[in-house]
């Protein structure tokens, strides 16, 4: 996602909405803590690993 | 919409708007006695959307959104975007600009709700808000007008609410303080200007506050997560991207905070009340002849702005009414001026705007520069001023000499309705009960006089059939008829 709001939205003030949104959260929610699980057993690799990988990627076939 | 067939040539001579630098989509300038807004690309193709949907036709049409015109050949100017500017709009003019920490509970709630409304109806049509800022209402009288139609724009799929930290802060927290505490709000408006953060409210918050409706959620796990996920902005919102983000969402949010603001209240002591609906000290005849001498003054002839300063229950701010096309109603306490607001909406009024500021500490400028918010004489002067039964509690309660009042007064520019109560007046006795004898020396009826005609011409003066209270009809030194205050009264 890219945000380009002027205004920022605030880390944990997202998490919030996502949270907070009555039963239309839950499976959000579910998904969230979800996708950290598999981080935590290391099934998935964390965002920031992502990117370097990508980015290093796009690197060296320059 | 309508497009309006003045050019840009009539915004040459343009002044930005020192408080609109923010979003770079927008921004408001002046020219003449216009408001304009100048647009990017971005920024008009958001007003494209906006202009045919179903809300601006409702909300439009009903006053709730500021009346906007987009100008033909009005791209280009002026400078002062960030981005380049792509259209101009002109706005309707809103009679005197105030703010949220001028606010009372009730008017802060219902710009809550309009904001909270909108964002619903955007959404509706696949736009949102894109912040929720207090300071894009404005009133009308007793009706808030959204003014920031800018703020609009259309939905990216996977969004989350991105105004709704700012909606905590600047409305949430505000309301939540002053409900469930008693804690008025505007201090905390006034002392910043993005209003109260999550960490703060939870320190104001007691741990019995985690049972109250809508606190557990929005102030103490807000501020949780806040506190947690500081450093990890980048990978949240990826996290939030990967979930599935869905409008729905946004909307159940959304409906959420409305249920919970429009259930929260606040009233003022009994004792307001009471006195509301009183005229303290005054034998009936004496308010009689006060009324009567404030109708003749302002139904003499049309006045353009009226500040009714020390309003109370708002009496004489409706006789101003009368004659005026504007009147600001201003009084320190929080307390009548809520019910006030409260009967002006129950009436409809759209010519009475009620104000909470204590003129010995008025608001002054703010934000960026000191410019951002402007200080109340900034903002439109009056030409006509009542200040009735005020001067002894600015003299003798706040502490400021007589001369001084009397010279800010005069600093306005206007004519002038005041009350002198005389030392033997109950409330005067009452305010100097507490302190040292010879403290207020200038509190006499004879140094008030000399001082108001070095500053005004006095037309006319009158004593109230109490022989307690003096009233004064004075015009700008040089554009009134001068009476000779030695001779006896009339």
């Amino acid at each position: 996602m890219d945000l380009i709001a002027y205004l920022d939205p605030g880390t944990g003030s997202m998490l919030m909405t996502a949270i907070a949104g009555g039963v239309g959260a839950i499976a959000v929610t579910a998904k969230l803590y979800w996708g950290r699980l598999l981080v935590l057993l290391h099934i998935r690799k964390p965002e920031a690993e992502v990117e370097s990988a990508q980015s290093r990627q796009q690197t060296d076939s320059a | 919409m309508s497009t309006s067939t003045e050019t840009s040539e009539s915004t040459t001579a343009s002044q930005l708007e020192p408080g609109s630098f923010r979003d770079p989509e927008s921004r408001v300038f002046y020219a003449g006695d216009g408001v304009y807004r100048s647009l990017s690309a971005d920024g008009l193709a958001d007003f494209e959307a906006l202009s045919s949907s179903k809300l601006w036709e409702r909300y439009g049409g009903e006053g709730s959104i500021v009346a906007t015109d987009l100008l033909e050949n009005g791209a280009g100017l002026p400078e002062g975007l960030v981005k380049e500017s792509a259209a101009v709009l002109k706005h309707e003019r809103i009679p005197f600009v105030s703010y949220p920490y001028e606010w009372t509970f009730s008017m802060l709630k219902d710009a809550a709700l309009l904001q909270l409304d909108l964002m619903l109806a955007a959404l509706e049509e696949d736009m949102v808000l894109k912040d929720s800022s207090p300071y894009n209402v404005q009133f009308e009288g007793s009706k808030p007008v959204f003014v920031d139609v800018g703020s609009f724009e259309r939905y990216r799929e996977g969004e989350p609410w991105i105004g709704y930290r700012q909606f905590c802060m600047l409305y949430l927290y505000p309301l939540l303080l002053q409900s469930a505490k008693d804690v008025p709000f505007h201090p905390f408006l006034r002392g910043a200007i993005d209003g109260i953060p999550p960490a703060q409210m939870r320190g104001l918050a007691s741990a019995r506050d985690r049972f109250r409706k809508g606190m557990f959620l929005n102030v103490f796990m807000h501020a949780r997560l806040e506190a947690k996920h500081a450093d990890r902005g980048g990978e949240v919102k990826e996290e939030i991207r990967r979930a599935g983000f869905k409008k729905q969402l946004i909307q159940a949010n959304v409906r959420k905070m409305r249920k919970l603001v429009s259930k929260l209240e606040w009233s003022p002591p009994q004792g307001v009340w009471v006195a509301y609906g009183e005229r303290n000290s005054y034998s009936d005849d004496d308010a009689k002849r006060k009324d009567e001498f404030v109708r003749e003054v302002a139904t003499s002839q049309q006045w353009d702005l009226t500040w009714d300063i020390g309003a109370n229950n708002g009496r004489y701010s409706r006789i101003a009414a009368e004659g005026s096309r504007y009147v600001l109603a201003v009084d320190a306490d929080q307390g009548p001026m809520e019910l006030l607001y409260r009967s002006l909406r129950d009436d409809g009024d759209e010519q009475i705007l009620t104000l909470t500021m204590n003129l010995a500490d008025p608001s002054p400028g703010l934000g960026w520069r000191g410019a951002e918010r402007k200080a109340l004489p900034d903002r439109g002067k009056p030409d006509l001023v009542l200040a009735l039964a005020l001067v002894h509690h600015v003299a003798i309660a706040a502490n400021v000499p007589v001369r001084e009042f009397v010279d800010w007064l005069a600093s306005l520019g206007p004519s002038l309705v005041i009350e002198f109560p005389t030392r033997e007046d109950p409330m005067v006795k009452k305010l100097l009960a507490p302190k040292r004898d010879g403290l207020h020396p200038d509190y006499e009826r004879e140094n008030f006089e000399s001082v108001l005609a070095e500053f005004f011409d006095v037309e006319r003066r009158e004593r109230l059939s109490s022989g307690t209270r003096l009233l004064y009809f004075a015009r700008p030194k040089g554009s009134g008829a001068p009476i000779d205050l030695g001779a006896p009264e009339a």
